[in-house]
């Protein structure tokens, strides 16, 4: 679960946030809980003016507390038994952002550290207002540098991992290129929010990333008997595009959020996720949201040969090519469907800030969420929860 | 010779989006007319924090990536 999933978290950052005109803090806790897996993951961010939007400054602390049935995933085969373990991961982001007239830029770095794993992230954003502000067109770009590892032999012994089609004695922990451990991740977006109507919004965008290095995991191997280990190509590039709109319709206190996102790359996987929301103010103060997500992809190119992987059925997931140069146990390598439904409920406390006494409630708000996941592969069903709650100052 | 039908998704989705583009792509909502978009629920950046979350579980168990974020904007509107 915690592999590559820091990445993309990483990547959302860059994305220029609008001036809030007020110093916020935010504590969330999520949880997530699947038949082999659970993941607490408490974060804190906090922002402030120093003096005004013309510098903005924040830092985010995550912290993923990864609780795994270790056997599933092959891992009791390096760690010695089928003990659940809990594997800790940190992640500190320092952000920096201005606002000068119609323009917006700025800049991140965020360092993710756990058990196998070394993440480094660098990124700048450039954002532009146009049409007094109607319109705003923003590009950004992120750097991501990493060092993988493997846990070897229930040892502790920490050994580099080059990715499957390297030999692991050859494998080194500096350097770059084919025989080095580290992946390297370019990240490209451009974003368009545009008021087409005073009650009509339109956002698109469209990424590009391009992954080099070991883009298998060390530890699946052991659930593929042709190879016992993991062999995924060691370049990638992968393009998504994404609409969304947001309409509100004042007398009824709704607003109707339709989304699309498409992706494609270069292992030949092609997904399309579809992501209605309603969003309902039921009373002054309180918001609620109701979402429905269908999610599918298709299978990658190590699986288009393997004809037991056309929609995972939940049994041992395994594929490789005719060739036998790439093998993967990766389930969201074969193609699979989703359905996830969700609903959410936000509390403004502007409300409570006019009692005496908790005017330093104005602006806070307390959030809590619930997603249901219904998958059809190994990975199976799936519950998200959070809750969250935020103070101006 | 037959073009790949994973083309096709593809195409159709860059026409629908440069025809609604071009359609809008001069309108100007003035400071004045921006009451409903600056509600809470017509922000995206609001939802920011819950999209780092969502991404961060998709990216474990999806091969697609992004689609969380769009640019904000100085128009009261995210």
């Amino acid at each position: 679960m915690a592999r590559l999933c820091w990445l993309a978290m990483a990547l959302l950052w860059l994305v220029p946030l609008p001036s809030s005109g007020a110093d916020r803090v935010i504590v969330r806790g999520n949880y997530y809980r699947e038949a082999s897996t659970r993941v607490l993951q408490p974060t804190v961010d906090v922002e402030v003016d120093v003096p005004d939007e013309r510098l903005t400054l924040g830092t985010t602390y995550v912290l993923d507390a990864i609780s795994s049935a270790s056997i599933a995933s092959g891992a009791a085969q390096v760690t010695g038994g089928d003990a659940v373990f809990t594997e800790i991961r940190h992640e500190v982001t320092g952000r920096a952002s201005s606002r000068l007239g119609n323009w917006a830029t700025g800049g991140f770095f965020r360092y993710s550290t756990e058990t196998d794993y070394i993440s480094r992230s660098i990124g700048a954003f450039g954002a532009r207002d146009l049409l007094q502000r109607s319109l705003t067109l923003s590009l950004s770009y992120a750097y991501n540098f990493d060092r993988v590892y493997r846990i070897q032999n229930n040892t502790g012994v920490r050994a580099p991992w080059c990715g499957g089609a390297v030999d692991i004695a050859r494998c080194q922990s500096t350097g770059t290129g084919i025989g080095s451990n580290l992946r390297q991740v370019h990240y490209v977006s451009a974003g368009y929010t545009h008021a087409w109507l005073k009650t009509l919004l339109g956002l698109a965008s469209v990424e590009l990333t391009r992954a080099t290095g070991p883009l298998d995991n060390p530890y699946r191997g052991a659930q593929i008997p042709t190879s016992n280990v993991e062999i995924h190509p060691l370049a990638r590039t992968s393009v998504a595009l994404m609409g969304a709109a947001r309409w509100i319709l004042p007398k009824a206190r709704v607003v109707l959020e339709p989304r699309y996102r498409f992706t494609t790359d270069s292992w030949l996987i092609h997904t399309h996720a579809i992501d209605p929301r309603v969003h309902l103010r039921v009373l002054d103060h309180l918001r609620l949201r109701a979402r429905y997500r269908y999610y599918r992809q298709s299978a990658s190119f190590i699986c288009n040969e393997s004809p037991q992987d056309d929609l995972d059925s939940g049994g041992q997931f395994f594929c490789t090519t005719a060739a036998g140069d790439f093998a993967t146990a990766d389930p969201k390598m074969g193609a699979f469907h989703s359905h996830t439904p969700g609903v959410q409920l936000v509390y403004e406390l502007d409300g409570l800030s006019r009692v005496r006494g908790l005017g330093w409630l104005e602006g806070g708000w307390i959030e809590a969420t619930y997603n249901h996941v219904f998958q059809s592969n190994r990975y199976g069903n799936a519950r998200l929860g959070a809750l969250a709650f935020s103070l101006a100052f | 010779m037959q073009r790949p039908s994973s083309c096709r998704p593809v195409g159709l989705l860059a026409l629908c989006s440069g025809l609604v583009l071009g359609s809008v792509s001069c309108v100007t909502v003035t400071p004045a007319q921006r009451k409903e978009l600056s509600q809470p629920e017509m922000t995206p950046a609001a939802d920011a924090e819950e999209e780092v979350w969502h991404t961060h579980v998709e990216a474990a168990r999806e091969a697609g990536f992004g689609g969380h974020g769009a640019a904000g904007g100085g128009c009261g509107c995210g």
